[in-house]
């Protein structure tokens, strides 16, 4: 598996994965896809698919196909799809030509908003609301991108062979948000909440520790001994997990 | 029954922190002990099957540093020697005669032994015996068993631990414990290419339930090795001299060719010993292996005077029969208030979890609430027994824990039922 296809995994299944969160979280994306109605899918020549559906004031993003798309994007390489992520390449439209002029002038928008909540500086994250929201996609992005590399990156694949069955709970404090991973024999899967009976659980006190962690600004071990972050039960499972979490910035810088 | 706070400890914590990496950095981290408020971080003295935080909290030690203390804190025989060599010489320009009487102990001691090479720590010999395997074979790879833990080097790390490289992992070959036919297969499909097989004496992975050999799979792994030519290395530092005073191998009846000790060596001292067979002796002597403090004389000193107390007292023994005793009545109070207490390994060293939750969670809930009461037990690493805890220690101790059961009941009531 190479560094690009593994990045445009992580690109499509993670990182794009937020724009339901920002539609359901950012009023200002709210008001703009209030009356969005198009499915958009992602294809790439050797690489992975996903889905963007918008309907109804939401937005679901999904892998592999979509039913009746509304615009097909193709992709030539897993290293097209990175450099489109990157803003440095364009999509090739193979279906849905008349919605061009919503890719190119509303969509970017919705794109947009969300990069500037990706990419936080101290400045921004002085505002609550951006940092409640800075700390959900990051916990989102690194949550799905887990999944990816405990399936795709060699050391995410030697990690994930240790990991037992059951489910690990990561959740802010005191109201979250929540996700949880649940492996099971071959599979991972990701669910946004809570979970009912975690066999590992790693809770953060509050928006500002989670968003520190997060953001690669602590450590751990200083935060658990601190108590501001707590971890409970088949702890090993969170300590699989770690070294994964770690391979996150060498595809997502 | 009163329980414990650590103001004096999270307060220099704190100060830690803002100077150490991770504040308490590796083992005794206090992030493993979860939950993380139930434990001390900082211990001020300790004396017998006892230490002292700095909040002025009195523990009855069942980890006794992590396996060091084996005749008890501040025990007398062991301190009176290594103050005495102190007075003698310590560091200095020269080896220490006290080395020589050390190894030829140690030769004396240990059935498998016919030389002793000296260091500070068990990841010191655990390296070295690789190095050795590798040395003498002239080959690569090394077999190991998954979840076990051998020291802090690169090769001994999960692959993906911050710092490592792909190539500190490329020629380990992690092996299920007791599969002997994995082994086998390994063997089979890495021809004339593995140089040494390491593993502790039974399986003891942190969070799960330790595993004895199963009967027959020592002498079948060492009839393989000496077949295809693998050095077989035990890592005795946990164990060591809590089963046998001639190495844990006594214990399940097979010959290594190389034994790494520390821990219990010394009672607390810092020294360890490889051992190994005459055959490995010239291919050790090869191996370039030394550091600054490796010829420190007062742990020698230290080391001479705990092993001479523990084959006096028959420690082994005398751990055996105390861990027994105390694993019954934590069973027996469990069951009283119906949990299931389930224990795995041997009494000197045993891991116990109450099986009635599988998550660890009420298990965790009940170490954290018997070690603020005055026992302290973790719950993701096998315990330690030493010959200073007494009968009143463990009565005390299931006391404490018969407590603590009531205290994790009145918590989550029924929710955990008795199986």
């Amino acid at each position: 598996m190479t560094h690009q296809l593994i990045k445009a995994h992580l690109n499509l299944h993670a990182v794009l994965q937020n724009l339901e969160d920002l539609v359901e979280h950012d009023p200002q994306t709210a008001a703009l896809a209030e009356d969005w109605r198009i499915s958009v899918q992602f294809t790439v020549k050797k690489g992975p698919r996903a889905f963007i559906s918008f309907a109804d004031g939401a937005c679901q993003v999904g892998p592999g196909k979509c039913r009746r798309p509304s615009v097909i994007l193709y992709f030539k390489s897993p290293e097209h799809l990175n450099r489109m992520m990157d803003g440095t390449a364009n999509p090739i439209p193979l279906k849905g030509m008349t919605r061009l002029p919503f890719l190119a002038k509303e969509f970017p928008r919705a794109t947009d908003r969300l990069e500037h909540f990706l990419k936080p500086t101290d400045e921004l994250l002085a505002d609550p609301d951006y940092l409640a929201l800075n700390t959900r996609f990051s916990l989102s992005t690194a949550v799905f991108a887990v999944r990816e590399l405990c399936l795709l990156d060699e050391v995410g694949q030697l990690n994930a062979a240790h990991i037992p069955k059951g489910t690990v709970l990561f959740k802010v404090l005191p109201d979250g948000p929540a996700m949880h991973l649940v492996f099971q024999r071959g599979d991972i899967e990701v669910v946004k909440g809570e979970a009912k009976q975690p066999s590992a659980v790693m809770l953060f006190k509050n928006q500002q520790v989670a968003n520190d962690l997060l953001n690669g600004k602590g450590d751990a071990f200083t935060a658990i001994a601190a108590e501001d972050v707590m971890i409970r039960g088949r702890i090993p499972m969170i300590e699989a997990i770690n070294p994964i979490l770690d391979r996150i910035p060498l595809y997502l810088s | 029954m009163k329980t414990y706070t650590y103001p004096q400890s999270q307060t220099l914590f704190k100060r830690a922190a803002a100077v150490i990496p991770c504040g308490i950095p590796g083992h005794m981290s206090p992030a493993a002990n979860v939950p993380v408020s139930d434990y001390p971080f900082f211990a001020a003295h300790a004396d017998g099957a006892k230490f002292w935080d700095v909040d002025g909290n009195e523990f009855i030690d069942y980890m006794c540093a992590y396996g060091p203390m084996i005749l008890g804190y501040n025990n007398p025989v062991v301190n009176k020697a290594a103050l005495n060599q102190l007075e003698q010489s310590d560091c200095v320009m020269g080896a220490s005669p006290r080395m020589v009487e050390l190894a030829e102990f140690l030769v004396d001691l240990v059935p498998a032994a016919d030389w002793a090479f000296f260091a500070k720590n068990g990841g010191d010999v655990t390296n070295y015996s690789v190095m050795i395997a590798r040395a003498a074979t002239g080959r690569k790879k090394i077999t190991m068993i998954a979840g076990g833990y051998h020291g802090v080097a690169p090769w001994m790390q999960a692959p993906g631990h911050a710092g490592l490289i792909e190539e500190d992992y490329r020629n380990i070959i992690r092996l299920k414990w007791n599969d002997f036919a994995g082994f086998e297969r390994a063997v089979a499909e890495h021809p004339g290419q593995i140089a040494g097989f390491i593993a502790t004496p039974y399986h003891v992975p942190a969070f799960y339930d330790s595993e004895l050999p199963e009967k027959g799979y020592w002498q079948k792994v060492e009839a393989l090795c000496r077949k295809e030519g693998i050095v077989l290395i035990i890592d005795d530092i946990r164990h060591g001299f809590r089963l046998d005073m001639g190495g844990s191998n006594e214990y399940f009846g097979f010959k290594p060719d190389l034994i790494c000790f520390c821990k219990a060596l010394a009672n607390g001292f810092t020294i360890s010993a490889l051992v190994g067979s005459d055959a490995l002796k010239n291919d050790a002597a090869r191996v370039f292996y030394t550091g600054s403090y490796w010829y420190q004389a007062m742990p020698m000193a230290a080391a001479l005077a705990c092993l001479s107390e523990l084959k006096r007292i028959d420690g082994p023994k005398l751990m055996l029969d105390a861990g027994e005793r105390l694993l019954n009545g934590l069973t027996e109070s469990a069951r009283s208030h119906g949990y299931d207490l389930k224990v795995s390994g041997l009494p000197s060293l045993p891991y116990l979890r109450i099986t009635n939750d599988e998550s660890l969670m009420l298990h965790q809930d009940w170490c954290g609430e018997c070690t603020k009461r005055g026992a302290f037990f973790t719950s993701h690493h096998n315990w330690f027994l030493s010959t200073a805890h007494t009968d009143d220690d463990i009565a005390k101790t299931i006391e404490i824990a018969d407590d603590a059961f009531a205290a994790i009941k009145a918590k989550y009531g029924d929710r955990y039922s008795t199986r």
